[in-house]
């Protein structure tokens, strides 16, 4: 397991000529949307085992302050049952209490919670807040931006609740989880920005880990991810998560991920 | 009538120069990195009522703005905006056009706010002259605490602003 993770370390930091953005694509870094901006995100997870199963999910950010961004999210899957059907609903908050900024470098802390209420049978001993559990989690971020290089690191806490529809957590099931993530960014198109309508083209590679302490059951995923901006706008990110170990059983191991974002600007 | 509208018409010119010493600024943000970020902050600082046009260098991250001759130009709100947008003014370098403009020793004031030349001000200052606000939320920690410690003589309230020549 050791010598994973001092694989993946490699893979992000050293070997490759790491030039990079901070909008990652499975994490959230500790920068926040500018105030009273509007961010639209759609977007499509899923996985083949036996049938081919997918999420879709909703989801709205909004800037609030310099400090304060909130997001409200609605998924829909076919993930218990053989047909599509609504889920649920969270919401997730972050407050940046750092911000240390020179020109085209910083350093930012957060710190951030979410909770979630959804409604479906628990089966996995995974706690996710996307769709699959009814929960609350709070964890603590920090991302350095050096030029085009971004770092961030995050950690925290879940705690799983019984979900709506008299879903109870199997008694064998641990309801605390803690997860880990490191993540870098790599900006390789444009070299040199001109316009606002240049198309961005950032690579990413991420490291996404849970432990359920007490259990033995943890993964560690590498999720590589490829994004595109648009007129500064609109991004479009994809991503597959696949594990470098796993021993949890879980929807999130060898997923796809395809979203689509959209931002208004000084709206409200 | 004539006589009327030739008053008005004095008055409105009389405020436009009057609010014409400001022409334009380089700002400098840091922090910023991506030109979706650019975009917001550059978002952000148009919504100001006497900013007219900007033109940016997404490489420098360098906004070039262009005040309008109509409108009192602010410079808190445009750290503001750019704080708001989840940066910081590393750099603010305005065009001040000190034509008509009375210096009490080294300090002179535009619509209520104070100014003060705290480096610079033994050079002859007429017409326009490009000045660096020096204070938190205009540079860098290690510049704004230079200056922090200076205030006119006889200032008592209202905005403060440090300016270097």
């Amino acid at each position: 397991m050791i010598r994973y993770i001092f694989i993946a370390l490699l893979l992000l930091s050293g070997a490759i000529p790491v030039l990079g953005q901070e909008l990652y694509v499975n994490t959230e870094p500790a920068s926040n949307m500018a105030t009273r901006s509007l961010g639209i995100r759609l977007e499509n997870q899923g996985f083949d085992k036996n049938d081919f199963k997918n999420r879709t999910s909703l989801e709205l950010m909004y800037g609030a302050s310099k400090n304060l961004m909130v997001h409200t999210t609605f998924y829909a899957s076919n993930y218990y049952q053989p047909g599509q059907r609504f889920e649920g609903i969270s919401a997730y908050a972050k407050y940046r209490f750092l911000a240390i900024d020179s020109v085209q470098r910083h350093f930012r802390g957060a710190i951030f919670a979410k909770v979630a209420s959804i409604s479906n049978p628990l089966n996995n001993q995974e706690i996710t807040l996307e769709g699959d559990n009814s929960g609350i989690q709070g964890g603590v971020v920090f991302t350095q931006l050096l030029h085009k290089v971004a770092l961030s690191a995050s950690g925290g806490y879940l705690r799983a609740f019984d979900n709506r529809g008299a879903y109870s957590l199997p008694v064998n099931n641990s309801r605390d989880e803690v997860f880990y993530t490191l993540s870098a960014g790599y900006l390789l198109f444009p070299e040199i920005y001109r316009d606002y309508t240049q198309v961005n083209v950032n690579l990413y590679a991420e490291l996404l880990g849970k432990t359920n302490p007490g259990y033995g059951q943890s993964y560690l995923d590498a999720a590589p991810a490829v994004q595109f901006i648009f007129n500064s706008v609109f991004r479009v990110d994809v991503s597959y998560r696949a594990p470098l170990y796993n021993h949890m059983r879980r929807n999130s191991q060898n997923t796809y991920l395809l979203r689509l974002e959209y931002n208004f600007f000084n709206v409200f | 009538m004539k006589s009327f509208k030739i008053f008005i018409l004095s008055l409105i010119l009389g405020a436009g120069s009057a609010h014409a010493q400001f022409t334009k600024a380089e700002l400098q943000v840091s922090g910023l990195t991506c030109s979706m970020c650019s975009k917001a902050t550059e978002k952000a600082l148009r919504t100001l009522d006497f900013v007219g046009d900007i033109k940016t260098d997404l490489n420098r991250n360098v906004f070039v703005i262009t005040f309008k001759s109509t409108s009192p130009v602010n410079l808190g709100q445009i750290s503001k905006k750019v704080q708001n947008a989840g940066f910081s003014v590393n750099n603010l370098k305005a065009t001040f056009n000190f034509n008509s403009v009375k210096l009490n020793s080294n300090s002179f004031s535009y619509h209520g706010d104070t100014y003060m030349v705290v480096n610079g001000a033994n050079k002859p200052l007429t017409g326009p002259v490009a000045v660096t606000v020096v204070d938190k939320g205009f540079a860098p920690s290690s510049v704004y605490k230079k200056y922090a410690g200076q205030t006119p003589d006889g200032f008592k309230a209202g905005k403060l602003y440090r300016i270097v020549i």
